[in-house]
């Protein structure tokens, strides 16, 4: 093997270590993902050491919330979560509409969640709970809205991501758009994973 | 073949939420149950990660800081749950 041999394995190794190596999607996503964790970690934390000093308050108050309707939102994010990966391994494949159908069928189960999301707030304000009711319903409330906030969001990445496809943006070499908006979206639905028993379930 | 793996990770994950949800429902509390809640949870997002984030295929570091980011998560919820004053 020449030298000019090896310098050519060397950097197509390199080139392929470092694909192995870096995080789907574009970098910047990733920076943004770290720091949405940091903030739901500290939520989460701060609601459990609330907790511990008034135990009774937040158990009673948990009771009051529609455990159906975070179960279903939980299938429904994990479902999102699911079509999008299918989306990703289509467009891999240079297959744009495919790709399209599937984070089509991401977005109408984050619909989903939104709908079910807006019943269970209007539930909430139509009984005069708001922030200052309690610590819980403050948690609650502070925690559902700000992730609530991020499924929209998604749900605005994947609309602009699907028409993309749509119009043939995206294929086999280019995807690096498709997999910075699934990273996000999965985002989305761990954080929801984490929520949900927390807030809903565990006692 | 791919497609029939990430399949069967959306199936577990489905069971696994099914059962956080009928544990609720048969109503089993206790620090146990909670602990037992709290593994199911933080398995089902390091799921999430590895299996459809695709981080299974990235460095050591940026799984090492997702792990460690559910490892102190799970932990600091559990010593809260623990220490909590009934």
């Amino acid at each position: 093997m020449n030298q000019a041999n090896i310098i050519s394995d060397t950097a197509a190794n390199g080139a392929a270590a470092k694909e192995i190596d870096s995080l789907p999607g574009d970098f910047a996503i990733w920076i943004f993902i770290f720091a949405e964790m940091l903030a739901f970690g500290v939520l989460f934390v701060a609601y459990a050491f609330t907790r511990a000093k008034n135990v009774e308050l937040f158990n009673a108050s948990q009771l009051t919330l529609s455990r159906t309707s975070g179960f279903i939102n939980t299938l429904a994010l994990i479902s999102s979560s699911y079509c999008v990966v299918r989306g990703v391994a289509a467009i891999k494949q240079g297959l744009s509409k495919q790709c399209a159908g599937w984070l089509s069928g991401a977005f109408l189960l984050g619909g989903l969640f939104i709908g079910i999301k807006l019943v269970e707030f209007n539930a909430k304000f139509a009984a005069d709970i708001t922030m200052s009711t309690n610590d819980f319903y403050m948690f609650y409330l502070a925690l559902t809205f700000f992730h609530f906030m991020h499924v929209l969001m998604g749900m605005v990445i994947l609309a602009v991501i699907i028409m993309k496809a749509r119009r043939g943006g995206y294929s086999a070499a280019d995807y690096v758009g498709v997999e910075t908006g699934a990273s996000f979206w999965h985002m989305v639905d761990f954080l929801w994973i984490i929520l949900f028993p927390l807030v809903y379930i565990i006692r | 073949m791919k497609n029939t793996f990430t399949t069967i990770i959306w199936l577990a994950l489905i069971l696994l939420t099914t059962m956080t949800y009928s544990i609720d429902l048969i109503g089993m509390s206790g620090k146990a149950t909670m602990l037992a809640l709290l593994a199911i949870t933080m398995l089902k997002s390091q799921m999430v990660a590895n299996y459809f984030m695709g981080l299974r295929k990235c460095g050591t570091l940026w799984r090492g800081i997702m792990f460690g980011y559910f490892l102190i998560v799970g932990s600091l919820i559990a010593i809260a749950y623990l220490m909590a004053e009934h």
